[in-house]
């Protein structure tokens, strides 16, 4: 038996490189342009590197021919797009906004969640599994559906373009209480009932004993949170029409139909959304990639 | 005392319980109500009109209804196999890739935790510069989907991953032993034993994809020609952008609703979750 001259492991390895640079590819695309004048995008959309770092045009300009460096503008601070972004187009305050919503809803809705969770979990009560295949049934609802409705209880409520009308129908979340349940369900009740004879109540239990035991799937779930009010984007749009509340996602929307022509300062204020979660993810990895197996292991 | 702690389990699941009441079911009766109506919200005028909303949705002349279906059905169709068909062999390239996994997974998920508007306004770009795909009637979905699929591809390949790693290995062995190659272990061990991940991965993306709206509210606007007029942006448009159109877009959101949950009752009926090799 002849052995291949590449074997299956190099191939793969190989088909993963070329994945890779496919889903790197607009990111470079979005960063490499994002350090481009207007004129020298205009130019050339293709070239990822901004011609003041490509070595083609600073020979060129060193020998005195003409080059992208001589256009306006080449001269100018590297950081100028992001500065003007923050500038005309307050992209900070859209990341403060969007980092608000982002830790209230995840606080409040983690918070709301354990409490529904441990009592679906640990406790008896009358109409107790009506009540949670209720709560269940409502992730069978595409978010499509209820956005006019929901858009319809927040005006009831006079709630709308207001912090709160933004926040309110992202506190409660089905899934995550079923998910903690599963989670509270496994946790030996040997524990509970150890404090208990010690004369813990049902908060003290929870706070002290369950809690604390929970923490990597709390973790876990409260990254899926916060990146999914991070990156909530038709119900703002919906709710909102004051600019000084949106968040990141409708800000850059905003920001865009704005500036329209300016598409490097655009890119750069899409770079400045997309890294703070970046970050996020990269410190906090290990719980995600737990996270998806958990959520895969629903089926 | 008796009384008290019979309460205290309803006191625990009050706020999330109020909330879902409010803004699930309350919300969708209120919609089911708007449907039946001549709703306008910022008039606050509704009369009721019956089965006219559905009936302009379904049957007028000149509803775009089964336009959008048709558009909305082509991109969950096209995005579903091409993340199947990207993802699935990605995992299993994963798997056998010699070094840098943990890297390859990174960079992979790096699309689910970008925001999607971002991602539409480069691919905005991107799309352009390879020809304004955007800019033709035949070429704009298709690229919406390859959209669509880049984003969803990552994801789905962890989530295949934890697939794979749950088949126990000594299944392989004993085909090696019976001299089955790759194909033949790929085909009658892989796929039945992924069968359940596949299921999953499918109905998943099958919903998410239903509802796909940013990409087509940041690049499309449903243009050109309406080919890449979506369900959820049709929605929308009537609901927020038309005066006097909410009680349409409410019938427009529960026909929606039917489809995915007639979708969903027929993959339960077809996929009964099963155990397909017993250890």
């Amino acid at each position: 038996m002849n052995k291949p001259f590449f074997s299956f492991s190099t191939v793969a390895f190989i088909a993963m490189i070329i994945g890779a640079v496919v889903m790197t590819y607009p990111y470079a695309y979005m960063v490499g342009s994002s350090f481009k004048t207007r004129r020298e995008f205009a130019e050339d959309k293709e070239n990822l590197i901004p011609p003041r770092f490509q070595p083609a045009q600073q020979w060129a300009h060193a020998q005195g021919e003409p080059s992208a460096l001589d256009w306006p503008g080449a001269d100018w601070s590297l950081w100028r797009n992001y500065v003007d972004a923050i500038r005309f187009g307050q992209i900070d305050r859209y990341l403060a906004n969007s980092f608000i919503y982002a830790v209230l809803i995840t606080a409040v809705q983690l918070f709301f969640n354990v409490l529904a969770a441990y009592a679906f979990a640990r406790m008896e009560f009358a109409g107790r599994n009506f009540l949670f295949t209720l709560l269940l049934a409502t992730m069978m609802v595409p978010p499509a559906v209820l956005l006019i409705p929901n858009f319809l209880v927040v005006r009831e409520l006079g709630l709308v373009d207001t912090l709160w009308g933004v926040l309110l129908p992202s506190f409660a979340g089905a899934f995550g209480i079923f998910l903690l349940r599963q989670f509270f369900l496994n946790i030996p009740s040997e524990l509970e009932q150890a404090a208990r004879i010690d004369g813990c109540g049902s908060w003290g239990i929870l706070w002290n004993v369950v809690f604390p035991l929970s923490k990597p799937v709390l973790i876990t779930l409260g990254l899926f949170t916060f990146m999914g009010a991070w990156n909530m984007f038709e119900w703002p749009l919906v709710v909102l029409s004051n600019q000084d509340y949106y968040p990141l996602t409708v800000g850059l929307s905003f920001f865009r139909s704005e500036n329209g022509a300016d598409w490097p300062r655009i890119f750069a204020a899409s770079v400045m959304g997309a890294v703070p979660l970046i970050l996020l993810f990269l410190v906090a990895q290990r719980y995600l990639v737990g996270g998806i197996s958990l959520s895969g292991m629903k089926a | 005392m008796n009384l008290r702690r019979r309460l205290v389990p309803y006191l625990y699941i009050a706020p999330a319980f109020a909330l879902t009441l409010v803004f699930s079911f309350v919300s969708m009766g209120i919609s089911l109500y708007a449907s039946f109506h001549h709703f306008d919200a910022f008039a606050g005028s509704s009369a009721f009109v019956g089965f006219d909303n559905y009936r302009r949705a379904l049957w007028a002349p000149d509803s775009y209804f089964w336009v959008t279906m048709r558009n909305t059905g082509l991109y969950v169709i096209m995005t579903v196999v091409g993340v199947i068909a990207t993802a699935l062999p990605l995992a299993l390239l994963c798997q056998r890739a010699p070094r840098g996994q943990a890297l390859f997974r990174t960079l992979y998920f790096l699309p689910s935790i970008t925001p999607g508007v971002v991602i539409a306004l480069v691919f905005y770009h991107i799309f352009g510069v390879w020809g304004q795909l955007l800019d033709k009637a035949h070429t704009a979905l298709p690229a919406l989907a390859l959209l669509g699929i880049w984003a969803g591809a990552g994801y789905n390949m962890v989530i295949f991953l934890a697939g794979l790693s749950d088949i126990p290995q000594h299944f392989y062995d004993a085909a090696k032993v019976d001299g089955a190659n790759r194909w033949q272990q790929f085909r009658h061990i892989t796929i039945p034993m992924l069968r359940n991940t596949l299921v999953f991965v499918a109905v998943m993306t099958i919903i998410g994809s239903f509802q796909v709206f940013t990409s087509v509210y940041i690049m499309t606007l449903g243009g050109p020609e309406r080919s890449t007029e979506v369900i959820a942006y049709t929605i929308f448009i009537n609901a927020f952008a038309v005066a006097g159109q909410m009680g349409y877009a409410s019938a427009l959101a529960w026909l929606l609703f039917a489809a995915v949950f007639v979708f969903v009752l027929v993959q339960m009926r077809v996929f009964r979750s099963r155990k397909v090799y017993d250890e």
